[in-house]
């Protein structure tokens, strides 16, 4: 299922959904009306801070998953899958619920023209952990890189992944920015600015991938009504390859 | 006495030096629990983990603080099983 939401609306229903025990696979595909912060569970204790930083027009919420702060906001899709802890994509180590979920990702855009690729335990260990020479922002989601995340070539991260696993069930998180996000926005609230440059050069956005391939190709760079259509249509794309795996339909 | 702290498997794959951090407790020393209930919350490569008791018991001590870190195979506190 994709719904237009807010991010409040998300963390709600993920809250509300594992307070019971979750004994069927459920998800959502989220796209978010307004900007939004969202604080990684251990960012909680600097709520107040950032949140009267931020000004009252952006929310600043906490989930219960790991990692940085992510700035929800119509640049952005969202998806979360609830698993039964008993359920075979919950089975297995911490970093391997993180794979299927990464490739379900990368499969479903490549199919709209956005190359990416894996990022895999290994590489994360023997690699240079900066990026565009930048090295890893861990206060920002994507300033930073974890297994099975998606990157493009140079490494820039396109999609975020978290987790939380309680005992009612397991929830995994996904964003992917759709185009660039006002990263300002992000660093301004959590007293970073500095890190402004870095931040915008340590992402990437599926627009900015499609775009580098229409203008090799000769074609003009997407309406406001073409950008619309690609984030509703990759969307209904990512709920039906969730349906694909999660029911078998 | 029974560990409390995250499985082994839990940390496949995870870079090696990664440390876990204990978000928070939500019982104290001396508390008696029942068998699955959730005794901590631990964070490990951005997924937050509810740690649960293996059985009734007390918690007979907690060696690592919320807001402080451990590492891989080490426990976080102790769970003294009711005889």
């Amino acid at each position: 299922m994709h719904v237009q939401a807010s991010a409040d609306d998300e963390q709600d229903w993920i809250r509300k959904a594992l307070a019971e025990p979750v004994t069927r696979a459920q998800w959502r595909v989220w796209r978010y009306r307004a900007p939004a912060i969202v604080l990684g569970l251990s960012q909680r204790r600097r709520h107040d801070e950032i949140a009267a930083r931020a000004g009252a027009a952006l929310p600043v919420l906490v989930r219960a998953s790991g990692g940085g702060a992510v700035l929800a906001g119509p640049w952005m899709i969202g998806v979360t899958v609830l698993l039964p802890s008993w359920h075979p994509l919950a089975a297995g180590a911490l970093v391997d619920s993180y794979r299927w979920f990464g490739e379900l990702h990368m499969r479903v855009l490549r199919a709209f023209g956005v190359d990416s690729r894996l990022l895999s335990p290994q590489e994360l260990r023997d690699g240079d952990s900066r990026v565009a020479g930048f090295e890893p922002l861990p206060w920002a989601c994507f300033g930073a890189l974890s297994p099975w995340e998606l990157v493009d070539s140079g490494r820039r991260k396109l999609s975020g992944l978290a987790q939380q696993r309680r005992a009612s069930g397991i929830a995994l998180v996904a964003g992917t920015l759709l185009w660039r996000p006002p990263w300002s926005m992000l660093c301004e609230a959590l007293d970073r600015s500095d890190a402004l440059e870095a931040l915008a050069a340590r992402t990437i956005d599926c627009e900015s991938i499609r775009e580098s391939i229409r203008k090799s190709a000769g074609f003009a760079p997407s309406s406001e009504r073409q950008r619309e259509d690609f984030a509703s249509d990759l969307a209904a794309a990512i709920d039906a390859a969730l349906a694909s795996v999660l029911e078998g339909g | 006495m029974i560990a409390i702290g995250l499985d082994d498997g839990a940390w496949k794959d995870v870079e090696p030096g990664t440390e876990a951090l204990v978000d928070r407790w939500l019982v104290g020393q001396g508390e008696a629990v029942k068998a699955g209930a959730v005794l901590a919350v631990v964070v490990l490569v951005k997924t937050s983990i509810e740690l649960t008791a293996s059985a009734d018991g007390t918690i007979d001590r907690i060696d690592f603080a919320a807001g402080s870190t451990f590492a891989r195979g080490v426990p976080i506190g102790w769970l003294r099983e009711t005889a």
